[in-house]
């Protein structure tokens, strides 16, 4: 095709065609492919809720520091403020202890502070702080999916 | 009139019912002659993915050490044993690591199937890198092999991912942290990182969405994949001329000499050409103007790949009557193992990611992938093939030496130097 003569009627129009047929099968195959990868990406999932209710504040005595390692998190009481420190490490996601100077990761050894700033290790961002709400009937509710600045304790 | 054809009696019909029945199926007698050889090789449905002949050179144990048929071998034990264990396996976080103690307690032969699927699984990582050396000590991924290469390289991609998938199935404490440190660092990848990690797990954290895509995973995407471009590697070692082998000297003996011009079909007028096989270009095993240094396939290469395998079986075997594979306690969130640590053959990666998420989960194997696969495409010189360590080549072999050594250390330090808290400890 490519080496006839000057395009005629015929051979335009069949480039014509040709090229839309091309266009045609290309884009069929990018959308199927982008419609099999939406297909893999779930819209809601089975996972645990991002709210959750941790009890009532005469739990956490002045000086607790409990994680709550099904949740991931860890509540801090000191005084008549608490806080909920993530204790998935930053790093790649296994879950700290509670240390005495802080959190340490058992995966790659990374360390954190009693606030979660990191202080050793490969963790690249401190442990992010979660809010905390307190509903009416008096029980303390954390929502993962809020984080507040860190030293934003809740006051009870 | 010819007489009508005699009617096989009863009797005879039964006697020679065994004989009919073999030559239905085999169309050749044991062959005797050259002819039978080359016949046997490609009437043979099996068979014929062999060429009539190879080269001398393919047959020595010292050339290819065996690798790939080892790495082809052992693929083979992973998908037999794979799909009996799949008789008994569920992937439900509630039962799956149940699944793995009733392997144990009431499966014939349970423990020592998990045992050989384990063992192959590693054994196989261990023999496809293995042989992705052997390649690179030879030349062997220079024209006209670089997209074997290519295609090698996507198998070595394969094979640790199947891996991979495969070692969440137990939901024991080992699987569930190291895939969980596994998938975050998928995470890390730049821009798509995120929904990677997301479409990967179907979930934000590691649960049942991630056991079952898995699972799916390495039942069936992943091999499905790897049969294809294993498929494609063995067709492309004979369109690439067979084995790479050093040059032989060229006698001129232009008689039978069929003669490939570039740019052309391949015929010209007046050439004088052979057969059928002037009209499939590519590098062909050239008749007549070279020594014949070539024999025929049944029976050499065959004995040669039956000994493979009888000793991959054996090998496996043993191993799996020796050693028990592993299994720990089931999943507990609240306690990850200290050091939780993934399989050794991504150790080298763990430690790597201990300094820095990004550059060693991400960045430095991303390069890596890379060099790899431009390599063929960068090296052109085309000297050096067929010889281990070849004199001419001394950088390139250091240089992918120093590559496979430090990978080397960095697992050895990842298994042996590591303890809690990922801290350096002492073996001793
Ligand atoms: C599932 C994994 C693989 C299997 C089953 C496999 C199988 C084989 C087999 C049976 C051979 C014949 C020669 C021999 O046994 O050494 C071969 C040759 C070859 N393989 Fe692989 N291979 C695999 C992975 C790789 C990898 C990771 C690379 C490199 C990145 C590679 C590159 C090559 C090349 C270039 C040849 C031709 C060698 C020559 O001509 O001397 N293969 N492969
Ligand atoms: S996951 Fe915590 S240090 Fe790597």
């Amino acid at each position: 095709m490519t080496a006839n003569p000057p395009a005629t009627d015929k051979t335009s129009r069949r480039s014509v065609l040709n090229w839309l047929s091309s266009v045609a099968l290309f884009g069929s195959a990018v959308v199927s492919v982008f419609s099999n990868l939406v297909f893999m990406k779930p819209r809601a999932t089975y996972g645990a809720p991002s709210r959750f209710s941790i009890g009532r504040p005469e739990d956490f005595p002045s000086g607790t520091r409990i994680s709550l390692d099904a949740r991931r998190v860890c509540i801090v009481r000191e005084g008549d403020r608490l806080a909920a420190i993530s204790t998935t490490c930053t790093h790649l996601g296994c879950i700290v202890g509670v240390a005495e100077t802080g959190f340490a990761c058992p995966c790659h050894g990374s360390r954190f502070d009693q606030d979660g700033n990191v202080t050793g290790g490969p963790a690249p961002k401190p442990l992010p702080w979660y809010s905390i709400n307190l509903t009416p009937n008096g029980e303390l509710t954390v929502d993962t999916s809020v984080e507040v600045q860190q030293g934003a304790y809740f006051q009870v | 009139m010819k007489p009508p054809a005699q009617e096989p009696g009863l009797a005879k019909t039964v006697a020679e019912l065994p004989r009919n029945l073999w030559t239905s199926i085999f169309r050749n007698p044991l062959p005797s002659s050259d002819l039978g050889r080359s016949a046997t090789s490609f009437t043979n449905f099996f068979l014929h993915i062999h060429p009539v002949k190879v080269h001398q050179n393919t047959l020595r144990p010292l050339y290819t050490l065996g690798l790939g048929l080892i790495s082809l071998f052992l693929f083979l034990i992973l998908a037999v044993t794979g799909v009996l264990l799949m008789f008994y396996y569920v992937p439900s976080t509630g039962q799956a690591y149940d699944r793995m103690l009733d392997l144990r307690g009431s499966v014939a032969f349970g423990t020592f199937l998990r045992n050989m699927h384990r063992w192959a699984a590693h054994g196989m990582v261990a023999a496809v890198f293995l042989h992705m050396c052997r390649v690179f000590f030879t030349g062997a991924y220079k024209k006209p092999r670089e997209f074997n290469w290519v295609i090698g390289v996507g198998l070595f991609l394969l094979t640790m991912f199947a891996s991979f998938t495969g070692y969440l199935l137990p939901w024991d404490q080992l699987a569930f942290w190291a895939i969980t440190v596994g998938a975050a660092i998928a995470g890390y990848a730049p821009v798509l990182g995120k929904s990677m990690q997301f479409i990967l797990l179907g979930d934000y954290t590691v649960g049942q969405e991630a056991l079952l895509r898995f699972y799916v995973l390495h039942v069936v995407v992943l091999p499905a994949l790897m049969v294809l471009l294993i498929a494609v590697h063995f067709w492309r070692i004979r369109k690439d001329g067979g084995l790479s082998r050093p040059e032989e000297p060229v006698e001129d003996k232009p008689l039978y000499s069929m003669k490939m011009v570039a740019g052309t079909t391949g015929l010209e007028p007046g050439e004088k050409t052979i057969g059928l096989m002037g009209f499939v270009r590519g590098p062909f095993t050239k008749v007549g103007n070279v020594p014949d240094r070539s024999v025929y396939s049944w029976p050499n290469l065959l004995i040669a790949e039956l000994f493979v395998f009888v000793l991959t079986v054996a090998g496996v075997l043993v191993v799996s009557l020796l050693f028990n594979a592993p299994l720990e306690e089931p999943v507990n969130i609240m306690h990850p193992p200290n050091p939780a640590k993934a399989p050794w053959y991504f150790l080298g990666l763990q430690e790597m990611v201990s300094y820095s998420a990004f550059w060693g989960g991400i960045g430095i194997p991303t390069i890596e992938v890379l060099i790899l696969l431009a390599l063929p495409y960068l090296d052109r010189r085309p000297i050096g093939v067929g010889q281990w360590f070849a004199r001419e080549r001394l950088l390139a072999n250091t240089l992918f030496l120093l590559f496979a050594v430090v990978n080397v250390i960095l697992i050895v330090i990842g298994t042996f130097f590591r303890g809690p808290n990922w801290t350096f400890v002492s073996p001793w």
